[in-house]
């Protein structure tokens, strides 16, 4: 009986379909540049820049597709939207709703804490698979016209299938939080912060010299051993589907445990 | 007959502060019970702590028999709840809220929830933000009765209904009982419990400092005398009746409050010419009233 489940993606369907299709239509876009970055253009501005912020832009090689792609759509602004996304569906899954008052009905109902967050989780995870799914579409979509052609549609799916396991990730942290708390603005918060410093880590570690801190940042394995040129990285994938699981466990004992706020 | 609420030493503690102090209350099988007190007084985490939506700090609550948080769906089935304030996603149609609800549990017909809907006049069509906070309150009502539960635990359930809805609502607790279910009802509001309880437990400062039937706690409550002698009064006499306040004479009328049997009162009132007498219906809100006002002892201690 996973009306829950359903229930939950119907209920967020205006923001996943916004989400998405605003992701899709971003990526897009910023994809559309390509040839001009090709023919030059881009390649002339970046050389401008020091060596260490080209590496930490990771724009050392921004001439090529993958290159171009791995440093601004896949690097910045997919990413920063999926994983707000994320947060933002998150943080709705236990804090908001037990805030708002819902939750108190719902686990008045034949419906235990731990089935009500696993089909929640389960509902985000679909709605960041829609989501990063609907962003490889519109990537295969302008992949001939944007002259994008030496990125195999393998070495897309790997990247967004870990596009859709980094979402998620961010998304279980603030119902991680959230179950711990029950507080949205402690959910919200803590994800977003937790966001920023693993992104900050991961970007400028090499240059602080603290190389081993990127592998505390989960954009690491999202993108540290670019898909969109090495295809599917495994270990990586695999590490973001662990740390999710871990964090659903966290979550529903915690969840278990705690009184609801009222 | 079962017990399907049972409370034993139930206790809740939120930091320092107190929810519930070593509560003890049995509530017996198709039996509907009143649960009254002030806002704050402990009636909703008495509720929380039955639907395990919290754990109590100590003592224990049965439900059927069962452990609430060990036993938390199967006892979820049986029960229907109804919060003050009942809260789901606005943005949701009533229609779609109550299926959602309905599938949760199995066996709950369609027709079931259009014909309470119809009951209580409400249009399963709209958007539940465009209701008011009675018709929202509605809803509410249609989820906790849809599915005919063994048990409804109802949290002030006629908050924001008019009159003619809180008409059908008592109307739905009769049929209830009628039907063999248990219906445990909070309140703030005497004459909505007394209409429909066999008992009334009156809880204040997280104890329960009352608990009776009604009828015998009318029996207990303050009757109002109003009495117009022909002679003069004799005032002596009356200030020392037992159990007398409130005495105010204005000319040959003497009003007063009498809190036992008037056995006394008849002895006094024996030996003088008495041209009229009015005695009012026991009032229950001024006995709900007098349980409710702090005690003079209480007073003392909090100000120590």
């Amino acid at each position: 009986m996973p009306n829950v489940l359903t229930k939950t993606l119907w209920d967020s369907r205006r923001s996943l379909t916004g989400f998405a299709v605003g992701t899709a239509l971003v990526g897009t876009m910023y994809a559309g540049f390509y040839p001009q970055v090709a023919d030059g253009a881009m390649g002339q501005a970046v050389e401008g820049f020091s060596p260490t912020l080209r590496e930490a832009l990771n724009m050392e090689d921004i001439a090529s597709a993958a290159g171009y792609l791995g440093s601004s759509v896949f690097g910045i602004i997919v990413p920063l939207i999926a994983v707000i996304y994320g947060i933002a569906t998150g943080t709705r899954v236990i804090a908001g709703d037990e805030e708002a008052g819902y939750l108190d009905l719902l686990l008045a109902h034949p419906v235990s804490r731990t089935r009500l967050l696993l089909h929640r989780c389960a509902a985000l995870a679909i709605g960041s698979g829609i989501l990063a799914g609907l962003v490889l579409l519109a990537m295969l979509a302008v992949r001939p016209s944007a002259r994008l052609e030496t990125i195999s549609i393998g070495q897309f799916a790997a990247q967004s299938v870990a596009l859709a396991l980094l979402c998620t990730l961010f998304g279980a942290i603030a119902i991680t939080i959230g179950a711990v708390t029950g507080s949205r603005a402690a959910a919200l918060a803590g994800s977003a912060a937790i966001g920023v410093l693993t992104y900050a880590a991961n970007t400028f570690a090499s240059q602080i010299g603290a190389d081993s801190l990127r592998h505390l940042s989960p954009f690491h394995y999202y993108i540290g051993n670019e898909p969109l040129r090495n295809g599917f990285q495994w270990a990586d994938l695999g590490i973001l589907t662990a740390t999710i699981g871990v964090l659903v466990v966290l979550a529903t004992a915690a969840f278990n445990r705690r009184d609801l706020t009222s | 007959m079962e017990d399907v609420i049972q409370l034993e030493k139930l206790t809740k503690t939120y930091g320092t502060r107190r929810g519930l102090v070593e509560l003890d209350l049995a509530v017996a099988e198709g039996e509907v019970f009143g649960y009254l007190g002030p806002n704050g007084a402990g009636k909703s985490t008495t509720i929380r702590l039955l639907l395990d939506l919290i754990r109590p700090t100590s003592g224990r609550a049965r439900l059927f028999g069962r452990d609430p948080r060990e036993h938390a769906v199967s006892l979820h089935r049986r029960i229907g709840y109804l919060a003050g304030d009942f809260l789901v996603d606005p943005r949701q149609r009533v229609g779609e809220c109550l299926s959602f609800l309905a599938d949760l549990r199995s066996d709950v017909p369609r027709a079931r929830i259009e014909e309470l809907a119809a009951r209580l006049d409400l249009d399963l069509s709209v958007r539940v933000k465009a209701l008011s906070k009675g018709n929202r309150q509605k809803v509410g009502l249609v989820q906790a009765f849809m599915h005919r539960p063994d048990l409804l635990i109802l949290d002030e359930p006629t908050s924001g209904l008019d009159p003619l809805v809180q008409q059908t609502f008592l109307d739905l607790v009769r049929e209830a009982k009628a039907a063999g279910q248990t219906v445990f009802m909070s309140s703030h509001i005497m004459t909505e419990v007394e209409a429909v309880a066999d008992r009334v437990g009156i809880i204040r400062g997280g104890r329960l400092v009352a608990l009776d039937t009604v009828a015998r706690l009318r029996d207990h409550a303050r009757h109002r005398f109003e009495i117009t002698f022909t002679g003069p009064i004799d005032q002596a006499a009356l200030t020392t009746l037992p159990g007398i306040s409130d005495l105010t004479v204005d000319g040959a009328t003497a009003r007063f409050a009498l809190a036992t049997e008037p056995n006394e009162l008849i002895a006094v009132l024996a030996r003088h010419q008495v041209a009229s007498l009015r005695a009012s219906e026991p009032d229950l809100e001024e006995l709900f009233f007098t349980y409710y006002q702090p005690t003079e002892a209480a007073k003392e201690a909090s100000r120590a």
